[in-house]
């Protein structure tokens, strides 16, 4: 608790809500498989979505920019741009994370 | 009777041996997704939330990149609603992969779907499907015993990890910027998917899109990331496809 019960039930709910995200999506087709067949172009679609919604998170993160202040260069931006590099040559989704977070932390000393 | 129901609870030695293999396959991935729910435990924390509310959201979300998705439309008062179908979208994955696990599992009660169901993960859908993907016979006790040895050490690992992430995050300072972890974990998922062109187009639109839209109000910058990213991505296959015969 915060304090601010506000925050906290907006944070309760927001997490029930994923909840329920986590149990429609993964249980769905365990539960109701025989009842919802899955046509192949919607399924072909789907496949999309995921790549589009972490993008649409990520994006922001890296490459903000405010009204009237135009973009703003972030050393995340090159960080990130360090761990694409670093999954190039090793296929290593765990270096991604690694080696992003050491380039970061490089690039906050030395700038 | 009771003696002929007591293997489902108590594996035998072919189930045991199965359940082994399965554990066996998992264990090269644990030591990734254990870093992975120890930086998304982290990550709540450090984005205000209580320990006692982070700690839920691991029991009962158990989807990481769901629950790194709702931290930033958190931290700026994203509508619930919004929070719930950027959830969805993120997750839609697991409907898909429902749909081709679901004949293995279709005999059992309702109860214990519910259970596969919700200990599945990106991982047991990937190792059992390359072992069981072309068995004629689906829903064999060595496939769910199989399936458990995966999923089981997964869920243990991920939850100790996430949570070990909580209650350590406190000590770890600000300075440090472990929240960047969250989003490099992120595009640790993003980036092996980028396999083929219309993947990379639905990236690019997204991406475009996401950056043009991020100061609308509601997040709707990242609906219409996701509306056009599909959009470009089943676009581009359509017009692609006839080079994708040849090449992909």
């Amino acid at each position: 608790m915060t304090g601010d019960p506000e925050y906290d039930w907006y944070v309760f709910a927001v997490i029930g809500m994923l909840m329920l995200c986590s149990f429609l999506t993964r249980c769905g087709y365990y539960l109701f498989g025989d009842y919802l067949p899955l046509r192949e172009p919607v399924r072909r679609a789907l496949r999309y979505a995921p790549t589009a919604a972490l993008v649409g998170i990520i994006v922001p993160e890296l490459l903000p920019w405010q009204q009237g202040a135009g973009p703003t260069l972030d050393l995340k931006a090159a960080a990130a741009l360090i761990a694409l590099l670093v999954y190039w040559r090793t296929r290593s989704t765990l270096l991604v994370i690694v080696g992003g977070m050491a380039a970061y932390w490089l690039l906050d000393f030395l700038f | 009777m009771l003696a002929s129901r007591k293997p489902q609870w108590w594996p035998d030695a072919d189930k045991r041996r199965l359940f082994k293999a399965g554990f066996f396959d998992v264990f090269s991935t644990l030591v990734g997704t254990s870093t992975w729910g120890f930086v998304t435990g982290i990550a709540m924390v450090k984005s205000g939330l209580t320990e006692l509310m982070a700690t839920l959201m691991t029991l009962l979300v158990y989807a990481g990149s769901a629950q790194l998705t709702a931290l930033p439309l958190i931290e700026s008062w994203a509508p619930v609603w919004l929070v719930f179908a950027a959830g969805m979208v993120v997750n839609i994955r697991f409907v898909i992969f429902g749909a081709a696990m679901h004949p293995y599992f279709r005999h059992m009660t309702w109860p214990r779907r519910l259970w596969a169901g919700f200990f599945s993960s990106d991982i047991s859908f990937v190792f059992f499907m390359s072992r069981y993907g072309d068995s004629k016979e689906k829903g064999t006790p060595e496939q769910l015993w199989y399936f458990l040895g995966i999923v089981i050490p997964g869920w243990i690992s991920w939850n100790f990890f996430s949570l070990l992430g909580v209650y350590m995050g406190g000590f770890i300072p600000a300075s440090w910027s472990l929240e960047f972890a969250a989003v490099l974990a992120l595009m640790a998922v993003v980036i092996p998917l980028i396999k083929t062109r219309p993947m990379a187009i639905c990236l690019l639109a997204a991406g475009g899109i996401a950056w043009v839209g991020q100061s609308l109000p509601l997040r709707l910058g990242l609906a219409a990331a996701v509306v056009g990213g599909v959009l470009a991505g089943v676009l581009a296959e359509r017009l692609l496809r006839p080079k994708k015969a040849g090449g992909t």
